[in-house]
């Protein structure tokens, strides 16, 4: 069991989470952020955190967002993608992608 | 806290050692954490004594580990207090029942026993037999993160340390430590310092120039930095070098790109603890999702004699709240009053008026006119 990134944080990355997190299981890409899932402890503090709600539980993933649980393991581990721990800005046009869907394309690994 | 580890450790070998055969028991409490402490008390109240063993070498579980400093508002009657402040209040609540605590060890092993009675043992080899089982593993023992360099794991033990059991073995080596937190830089300072476990150079490794340990030790190892005693890089590792199968050195990627070779004779990690499950997965108990599934009368597991509380249990409606726990602390030791006792009558005592619970608890019964 462990948390999972959904979509929503493609091209926007507001990193609130991460502040929160008392393990610092958050991995930082490009243009999203993703959890370890073996550094998770459920702890679900993260959740109410997001502004866009991009963190989901793994039993309460929805259904077109099952492919960011293995997406989370896979890039968790990824050459390049690295521990965040603090809190940082969000990318610069973050506010003009919160509310898109489909961002899966625009996923930068 | 660190460099009490290895002493601690020491002792706990030793007293394992004294012991021929497994120590008997009534109950043995699997976490340290705030239930696992409060569920000395209620055992204690019942007159049932405990021995807790837990993976870190210090009371308080993820109060110490996750948060010492940060202030918790949810418990009964007290306002406010860190997570330091409820350990050190817990502790001295459950000081009459002396209980035995067993540190710096995971139990590996428990199986039932034919008179019923369960074998326990430890990676440190203690062992015991017991009447009863209280697991308070919170989200389980917390264990060292690694440093995920390809193929280094071959070096654990032998070159590559996550934790310093003996400080001698580090005397008059060439050390580097790797990490920015508290551990990382105690160890650091504490090999660059003359006495018995001098180093022979200490480098230590960090991947910025920023730590989260104690401004006073980052100060202390600048010092010796200025002063050509030690040296700090700023990093990572990224790969090693070996020569006759041994590791003679890491190579360091700089904020620069560039990558050196840092050689070494002993590698130290401290990346911090991040908790694990282990081996309570393979004990034969029902397990949903990293929980183990209890029923809500008395806290029990699947197999009677294993109760289990706080953290690591679920039922209908579960919040994970320490004060959830302390109500299944009390739950499961009267739960498991009738496995210890099978001919005592178990009567509901109340500590305000209980001359019996005045005598456990060590204080004088009040007289009212």
């Amino acid at each position: 069991m462990t948390h999972i990134v959904s979509e929503s944080c493609i091209r926007c990355k507001y990193t609130d989470c991460v502040d929160v997190c008392p393990v610092d299981c958050f991995r930082e890409g490009p243009n999203m952020l993703v959890i370890d899932p073996d550094e998770c402890i459920d702890c679900a503090v993260c959740i109410p955190e997001c502004p866009v709600n991009a963190i989901y539980a793994e039993e309460d993933v929805p259904a077109d967002q099952m492919k960011f649980i293995a997406l989370n393991i896979e890039l968790s581990s990824a050459a390049g993608w690295k521990s965040i721990t603090k809190r940082k800005p969000a990318l610069p046009d973050a506010d003009e992608w919160k509310d898109k869907t489909g961002k899966l394309a625009e996923l930068v690994r | 806290m660190n460099l009490m580890d290895a002493q601690i450790n020491r002792q706990v070998i030793a007293t394992a050692a004294q012991h021929d055969g497994p120590i008997e028991t009534d109950a043995v409490i699997v976490g340290a954490g705030p239930v696992g402490l409060f569920q000395v008390f209620e055992l204690g109240l019942l007159e049932i004594k405990a021995h807790v063993i837990d993976s870190l070498a210090y009371p308080g579980g993820q109060c110490i580990e996750l948060y010492p400093d940060k202030p918790i508002y949810d418990i009964p009657a007290v306002p406010v207090c860190t997570g330091k402040e409820l350990t050190d209040s817990l502790l001295k609540q459950i000081q009459p029942f002396g209980a035995t605590f067993h540190f710096g060890q995971e139990v590996s092993t428990v199986e039932r026993q034919q008179d019923g009675r369960f074998y326990v043992e430890t990676s440190r080899g203690t062992r015991f037999l017991t009447k009863t089982i209280f697991i308070a593993a919170g989200v389980g023992a917390f264990q060292p993160k690694l440093l995920r360099v390809e193929g280094l794991s071959r070096f654990d033990d032998t070159q590559l340390f996550y934790r310093v059991r003996n400080p001698a073995d580090f005397a008059g080596k060439n050390i580097v430590v790797v990490g920015g937190g508290d551990s990382a830089l105690d160890w650091a300072l504490n090999f660059v310092n003359d006495g018995p476990n001098k180093a022979e150079s200490v480098i230590l490794i960090h991947r910025r120039d920023g730590f989260k340990a104690a401004p006073a030790s980052v100060a202390k190892m600048k010092a010796l930095c200025d002063s050509y005693e030690m040296q700090f890089i700023v990093g990572q590792i990224t790969g090693y070098d070996e020569k006759d199968r041994r590791l003679v050195g890491v190579k360091v990627t700089g904020a620069d790109g560039i990558t050196r070779v840092v050689p070494l004779d002993l590698l130290l990690v401290f990346f911090g603890l991040s908790p694990k499950l282990g081996p309570i997965a393979e004990w034969g108990l029902d397990i949903e999702r990293k929980q183990l599934r209890v029923d809500t009368e008395k806290f029990s597991t699947n197999t009677p004699g294993i109760f289990a509380v706080g953290d690591i249990n679920t039922y209908p409606g579960k919040k994970k709240l320490i004060l959830s726990g302390f109500h299944e602390c009390a739950l499961a030791a009267f739960g498991a009053a009738p496995i210890i006792f099978p001919d005592k009558k178990i009567h509901l005592q109340y500590t305000t008026t209980s001359p019996k619970l005045h005598k456990v608890l060590g204080v004088e019964s009040p007289v009212f006119d």
